[in-house]
């Protein structure tokens, strides 16, 4: 047995899509005799994930990224490949296995928006089959980190994004699932909401040992939550590793900033690729290999009327952008 | 046992939320006793005019619009409201969660929408039940009255299945909304015994599209009109029906899983 919990191994989706050109004719045509195209959504991904890590899961839209993991939550057949998420294989959806998982998808709504979220929790309880002391002890944990209590009487349909979202994710985690697939938590969310979720996330998992592969378009979430990212394009795994690594590996590049004392007239591309322009404070942002900062600066200095500089290290934000972009 | 323990949780979350609706639910409940008077006032035209319709007497013809309504509370009461459950949730992609819960798709599909109001129209359609068998008099001895029920539960799960085989046809076709109109518009045509119809129309609702199966048949096996053989047939076609719906189901699932994005 390895110690992975989540194991993908060459892992393929390719989906038939009705293909019809616009128009009236065509409209006719395709009904009667269908063009199938296919469409390689997931293409020979493999990656292994170990208990209790977070993994973010990255990749701009249409990667491939929520096919990856509907295959791994049990809800895809994949046309291609393996996998193994705590020793089960996800698609043939065994009762103890989908007791061991929960997707979360942030753009889906699990419970009933008519009624209370507390009475949809007690139906996930019976069809869980969730022991009432259990049930009491992980609501009463749940509750400590997300505060539902107040938004527990009213109905779904009158609660804020916010607080709906606060309450899905406690409804899929009532029966402590090991491994936890998110897609897309905190969409919609705002500033402090993310945060809150990410928060939960982190607290939830130091202490549950969960396991979380979850996917955002929110880089902060990836930054506070994960150690490592995978990310995807076009259905193909780009990277693997730690997030401190990305950047050197796909971005080997510092941000020289400088503010000039006769801002705009002076040309910088003979220094390295300008990739921003503070308008307001006068600032402009050049992009220079690592190895050739020292030269740069040192040139910059001697030839053009400086008043401030400065070098940083690009934002993460940058880098995967960067990398989906290579 | 967890099944039943499941149901009830569903029947209390519906309960929750059709009181949500209070306005709604009154005037249902109204609506429904406007209806059964109606049924009844046909009924009482065609008998001061006739003392039989298609060789049935008063009684048994009461005790037939009770076992309809017995059917058209399924219908009502759970195939209406789940079926409009199950084609929004194919659309909005909750159907997703659905099939990730460690309970079979086919039972949490069937139940997750219960309008609670209707169950007490369950109990006008056994008053009915017992009215007519008791009009009726001395047609109904102990043995017809358990064929009656067996038969009756037999219809139940035929026209069960029909509607589990349509909305699994939402699988392949995506966009399947009509799916239990279909249904509804046959069920309507077993409100009367199938004797009165016309012999190629009869042949169809017993046979083809087995409405008659949930209605007239279990009537006349309260008659005592069914040899053993058409009884044992009939309850095996609903087990097969059952049978044959929960395939379709499966292969349903599968093909969404295999095309769904």
């Amino acid at each position: 047995m390895s110690p992975d919990t989540i194991l993908v191994d060459q892992l393929s989706k390719t989906y038939q899509v009705p293909e019809r050109e616009g128009g009236f004719g065509a409209a006719v045509r395709s009904f009667f005799k269908r063009k199938y195209k296919d469409v390689k959504a997931v293409e020979r991904v493999s990656f292994r994930i170990e208990p209790g890590e977070v993994v973010g899961f990255l990749g701009p839209n249409g990667a491939g990224k929520t096919t990856t993991l509907k295959m791994l939550s049990g809800l895809l057949h994949p046309t291609g490949g393996r996998a193994s998420v705590l020793g089960f294989t996800p698609w043939e959806r065994k009762p103890e296995y989908l007791r061991a998982m929960t997707l979360v998808m942030g753009q889906r709504n699990r419970l009933s928006w008519d009624i209370p979220a507390a009475d949809s929790f007690l139906l996930n309880q019976a069809i869980y089959r969730i022991p009432d002391d259990e049930y009491k002890k992980t609501y009463k944990e749940l509750n400590e980190l997300l505060e539902l209590e107040p938004l527990m009487k009213k109905p779904v349909r009158n609660l804020s994004l916010g607080e709906r979202m606060k309450c899905e994710i406690a409804a899929g985690l009532l029966h402590r699932p090991k491994v936890l697939f998110l897609d897309e938590p905190t969409i919609g969310l705002d500033i402090t909401g993310q945060a809150r979720i990410r928060e939960f996330l982190r607290e939830y998992n130091r202490l549950t040992g969960a396991t979380i592969l979850l996917t955002s378009h929110y880089m902060a979430d990836v930054t506070a939550l994960c150690e490592r990212v995978i990310i995807i394009d076009h259905g193909q795994l780009k990277y693997d590793g730690g997030l401190t690594d990305l950047s050197r590996k796909i971005a080997p590049f510092k941000l020289i900033g400088v503010m000039l004392a006769d801002a705009a007239t002076h040309d910088l591309s003979r220094y390295g690729t300008e990739v921003q322009n503070e308008e307001d404070t006068g600032k402009r942002y050049i992009q220079v290999r690592a190895e050739d900062v020292t030269r740069a600066t040192s040139e910059m200095l001697s030839t053009l009327p400086i008043h401030d500089i400065t070098i940083a290290d690009p934002s993460i934000e940058s880098v995967i952008e960067q990398a989906f972009n290579q | 046992m967890h099944f039943l323990k499941l149901i009830s949780t569903f029947f209390k979350v519906n309960v929750q939320m059709s009181l949500a609706y209070r306005a709604d639910t009154v005037v249902n409940i109204l609506l429904n006793l406007m209806w059964l008077g109606w049924e009844l006032l046909g009924l009482n035209i065609i008998f001061s005019n006739t003392t039989s319709l298609g060789g049935w007497g008063i009684g048994e013809l009461i005790a037939l619009l009770g076992v309809f309504r017995l059917i058209n509370t399924l219908m009502i009461a759970l195939i209406w409201p789940n079926t409009q459950r199950f084609n929004e949730s194919i659309r909005d992609g909750s159907l997703d969660y659905t099939l990730l819960q460690p309970a079979p798709s086919m039972f949490l599909v069937t139940f997750s929408r219960i309008t609670v109001w209707r169950i007490w129209d369950l109990v006008l359609a056994v008053i009915l039940i017992v009215v007519g068998i008791n009009t009726a008099g001395d047609v109904a001895t102990l043995p017809s009255i358990l064929t009656f029920l067996l038969l009756t539960i037999s219809g139940a799960v035929v026209i069960y299945s029909l509607w589990i085989v349509l909305i699994a046809l939402t699988f392949w076709f995506t966009k399947f909304d009509n799916n239990v109109t279909i249904l509804q518009a046959l069920l309507d045509a077993g409100r009367y015994p199938v004797t009165v119809y016309p012999v190629w129309l009869r042949i169809i609702v017993t046979y083809i599209i087995p409405i008659a199966i949930a209605t007239t048949i279990p009537l006349q096996a309260l008659r005592g009109e069914l040899p053993v053989e058409r009884i044992l047939l009939f309850v095996a076609v609903s087990i097969v029906s059952a049978w044959i719906a929960s395939l379709v189901w499966k292969a349903g699932v599968k093909r969404y899983s295999g095309a769904s994005s």
